[in-house]
């Protein structure tokens, strides 16, 4: 497959984009605050903007955790109010400095968020909203009556930020604060470890199968989200000098979900922004404070009914559409996503059927590792995979049962079977998302029965979805990076320093050349046909370099012709590693498998070769039916 | 006799939970959407139906009549404009943004309306059943308003629960929040039930506010504690069955109740929802919440 030369071009233009991403954001937050900082801290205005960043400061955080990675939690104001609270008490009490307070206070924050975070990330989704929800009417309720806390009245402080400073100097150092966040926060998004992240709010299921460890990525979330919620706190006592209850009420919690969904909720500097905004117009009009209910309650309408990712969202919508071709990178995350399209879609379709395996001439590692697989006589025979005794039950309904398989580790295993025959949970238990009653899994000589699906994927377990589980809103390169990324044993931080993310997208795009995809690489995978999104999620399946492929129903869905052509790319794939394959499609099973098993009512009735299984009595009654006219075809 | 009148005012309480939770779930059911709103048109009913009577001097009657109009009309044009456009166009917004965005602008929305229009004092309706509150034996009281919000919370609550299983409708209800596309295939017109539910549970808060304001009393912002503590309650419910809704409502009512009259009056609400955040986090998977709708 020759790489078309404007693709390499993208491909470095964009890169060096997403790179520059961070450093424009962070740029651009410094000096324009600076500017109002250093110029006007003292007046009502410059105050109003410094009050407004000590709330970017959270938003920049909830823009990750809540927009980007989609967790939603409502304990913002809570760890905002453990900052502010906690430097109040230090200065005021115990007569440290402001700033020494503050970095104290944000430390500790990262120990009692691992804390919570532990059971909190017990929960997901709605669960973990209704939960986190409590936080501020439990942090409220005790708040408003702890005398020591000032009760319902307040705690003041003695000392600023900057021991003696001015408000000048107050501010510019809450200007430095803001801008360190949004460089790291922007970081972190565009990193190999954000992609994770995204793939886990868009689908936790996608996320695992892909190895990612989602307990673990979402502790994280939560912690980083309560951090800098704190340091956002500790920021508003050493400015404000004044820290009321109200800080933590649920209706803070409101105000700051406001500033994000408004700014744009996936957005880093779409969340300062919207923080700024909404805290500067309500600060400089009497009639808009007046009014602020009815005005933010119309603005939110509006604003998400034009577009869900909000004012960013907006105006990264409009740049791309006055200048389509420049990648955009420094309002919004989705600047990852979606360039223009490249290919109509007779060249679409035409691209997914060519398969690149021939030309052994190029050189990645990818297809090194894939010849060496092919020449490799001993593969056919040795055993890759054995389950024995395993069995399956959900409260009594029997699912599996006593299903003993081996596997080489080369060659396609055709599974099939009525509906409900227990395929797609056999499927599961070999992945890993299904545990089985009974029975044990072994890979390669290694027991992995009691492993998750993302610790099964890092031994080489693959898999793709019976429905297409691509990652909405992200580039087909960036959906088969996911793969590719070696990241699961990182921390978040490493995401902020280091990004490799460049790496695993040069890796998946050996995959996808590989399956003669790589021109597709820069398309949001969301305007391809469900042929190409099945193609799509092969690679994706295969960029990994599995030695174990679970495929649930690749056929489905697609037209004859598209057919042909899968046949002839599972047949590529079959040479290489071990297919263990699920299909409806009788002939395509028959075509491609070397060895085929039938599943009925959770047990395996029938193995053998493609020519026993046409010719199988049982076979012909259990999946075609009685009628003696329609019998398995040959191939076409 | 400490206890019998905490049960009591546990009961009236958890009653108000009660009927909100199950205007919230049984909304959830058929559009996925948590009514954030809720606890608003309640306090619509009851400072407009106190500002017809007391500023315009109308009958009790027709003011109830003409603010039960109004909030269907409101609660209507709601849907026609606003979830309309996000729902019902060419891209169908789902996740979050919808799921809680949206019913939570409106309750700003109508919470700055009620501000302009009835002020920042509290106000209630005037009783619909008038009279001493009723000696029930034992120096056992209950407010004659109270007897009315069990009342009607238990009505709802029955009457939700046996539509949703006995009938057609309520099986169409039902496929309507399971699967948006299956139940349009399926011949249910998820728009419509969208749109009369999203009504009637509007006037049923508006109803709700009317009966119960006597005993609390409403400003223009006590809307979103009554929405918030539905939402809790439904919560229990995993925001699907209007039944069980009703049953967690009465029995965080009652906890609430307990809590403020043996352990600490200052600190019920705070260990109150210590102990649910608890419950939620020790068994997640019993609530049936785990998946935001993608």
């Amino acid at each position: 497959m020759t790489t078309i030369p404007a693709a390499a071009a993208t491909s470095g233009r964009r890169r060096s984009g997403a790179d520059r991403g961070p450093l424009l954001s962070t740029a651009f937050v410094l000096i324009a605050g600076l500017i109002i900082a250093g110029g006007s801290a003292d007046s009502y205005f410059g105050g109003v903007v410094i009050l407004a960043l000590t709330y970017a400061i959270v938003t920049a955080g909830m823009a990750v955790q809540i927009g980007f990675s989609q967790q939603v939690v409502f304990s913002q104001s809570v760890f905002m109010g453990l900052g502010a609270y906690g430097v109040a008490v230090l200065n005021a009490n115990l007569g440290w400095p402001s700033l020494l307070a503050l970095v104290v206070i944000t430390i500790a924050s990262g120990g009692v968020a691992w804390v919570i975070g532990k059971a909190v990330s017990r929960a997901s989704g709605l669960a973990l909203a209704v939960a986190t929800l409590m936080f501020p009417l439990i942090a409220f309720g005790y708040v408003s009556y702890a005398n020591w806390l000032g009760g319902s009245i307040g705690l003041s402080l003695t000392g600023t930020l900057w021991p003696g400073g001015s408000a000048t100097l107050n501010g510019i150092l809450t200007v430095v604060i803001v801008a360190v966040v949004v460089f790291a926060t922007t970081r972190l998004v565009a990193s190999d470890i954000g992609l994770e992240m995204y793939t886990l709010g868009v689908s936790e299921n996608t996320a695992q199968a892909m190895g990612v460890r989602t307990s673990r990525r979402r502790l994280e979330l939560f912690i980083l989200g309560s951090v800098l919620a704190t340091l956002g706190g500790a920021v508003y006592a050493g400015t404000q000098l004044f820290v009321p209850p109200t800080l933590v009420q649920a209706t803070a919690e409101l105000s700051l979900l406001i500033m994000l969904f408004v700014g744009g909720r996936r957005s880093v500097l779409g969340a300062v922004l919207g923080a700024v905004g909404i805290e500067y117009v309500t600060g400089i009009s009497n009639w808009i404070s007046v009014h602020i209910l009815l005005i933010e309650g119309a603005l939110i309408t509006v604003v998400l009914l034009i577009e869900p990712d909000g004012i960013a969202g907006i105006v990264s919508r409009l740049w791309r559409r006055a200048a389509p071709r420049l990648p955009f990178t420094g309002l919004t995350t989705e600047a990852v996503l979606v360039p223009p399209p490249v290919l109509g879609q007779d060249e679409e379709a035409g691209i997914s059927g060519e398969l690149a395996l021939a030309e052994e001439t190029q050189t990645s590692a990818f297809r090194q590792h894939f010849a060496a697989r092919r020449a490799d006589e001993a593969a056919a025979t040795t055993t890759l995979l054995e389950v024995r005794g395993m069995a399956k039950e959900y409260g009594g309904l029997i699912v599996l049962r006593d299903i003993d398989l081996t596997l080489p580790e080369r060659g396609i295993f055709g599974l099939c079977g009525p509906n409900g025959a227990g395929k797609s949970t056999l499927l599961g238990v070999v992945g890993g998302s299904v545990r089985p009653s009974a029975g044990t899994v072994t890979l390669a000589g290694e027991d992995i029965t009691r492993l998750p699906a993302a610790d099964r994927f890092g031994r080489g377990v693959s898999r793709t979805f019976q429905a297409v589980h691509l990652i909405r809103g992200r580039t087909v390169l960036d959906n088969v990076a996911v793969a590719c990324l070696r990241s699961q044993r990182s921390s978040l931080l490493r995401g902020i320093v280091i990004s490799r993310l460049a790496r695993a997208r040069a890796d998946a795009m050996e995959a996808l050349e590989y399956l003669g995809l790589g021109e597709l690489a820069y398309r949001e995978v969301g305007s391809l046909t469900l042929e190409t999104q099945r193609m799509v999620e092969l690679a994706r399946a295969m960029a990994s370099r599995p030695s174990l492929l679970l495929l649930d129903e690749p056929a489905s869905g697609l037209s004859e012709i598209q057919r042909e052509r899968l046949r002839g790319v599972l047949r590529a794939i079959g040479e290489v590693t071990c297919v263990l394959l699920v299909e409806h499609d009788l002939d395509l099973i028959a075509a491609v498998a070397e060895r085929i098993l039938v599943l009925e009512s959770g047990a395996l009735v029938f193995t053998g070769t493609a020519e026993e299984f046409r010719s199988s009595e049982l076979v012909n009654s259990l999946l075609i039916g009685a009628t003696p006219t329609t019998t398995l075809g040959g191939e076409h | 006799m400490k206890l019998g009148n905490l049960i009591i005012s546990g009961i009236v309480t958890g009653s108000i939970y009660a009927a909100f939770a199950a205007c919230v779930a049984l909304w959830y059911r058929v559009s996925n959407i948590l009514n954030l709103a809720v606890g608003d048109f309640a306090m619509l009913g009851a400072l407009g139906v106190d500002n017809l009577v007391r500023v315009h001097h109308w009958k009790l009657a027709p003011a109830i009549a003409a603010m039960l109009a109004a909030v269907s009309v409101g609660a209507y044009l709601y849907d026609r404009t606003v979830l309309r456009l996000a729902q019902d166009g060419r891209t169908r917004q789902e996740g979050i943004v919808v799921t809680f965005f949206f019913t939570f602008a409106l309750s700003f929305f109508i919470e700055g309306i009620a501000e302009l229009f009835y002020g920042t004092d509290v106000h209630a309706a005037p009783a619909v059943w008038s009279g001493p509150s009723l000696s029930l034996g034992g120096g056992l009281h209950v407010d004659r308003a109270g007897v009315l919000v069990v009342a009607f919370a238990a009505i709802v609550g029955i009457a939700s629960a046996l539509v949703l299983r006995g009938t057609l409708q309520g099986k169409a209800i039902e496929a309507c929040g399971e699967n948006f596309f299956g139940a349009r295939i399926a011949g249910i017109d998820n728009r419509k039930y969208r749109r009369l539910l999203f009504i009637l549970s509007a006037a049923l808060a508006c109803v709700f506010g009317i009966l119960e304001s006597p005993i609390t009393g409403y400003t223009y912002n006590s809307g979103a504690a009554l929405s918030l503590t539905g939402f809790i309650a439904a919560a229990y419910a995993g925001f699907q069955k209007p039944g069980k809704a009703v049953v967690a409502g009465l029995g965080i009512g009652i906890l609430e109740a307990l809590l403020g009259g043996y352990v600490s009056a200052n600190y019920a609400d705070t260990i109150l929802y210590a102990l649910l955040a608890a419950a939620v986090l020790i068994r997640p998977s019993a609530m049936g919440l785990d998946i935001v709708p993608e």
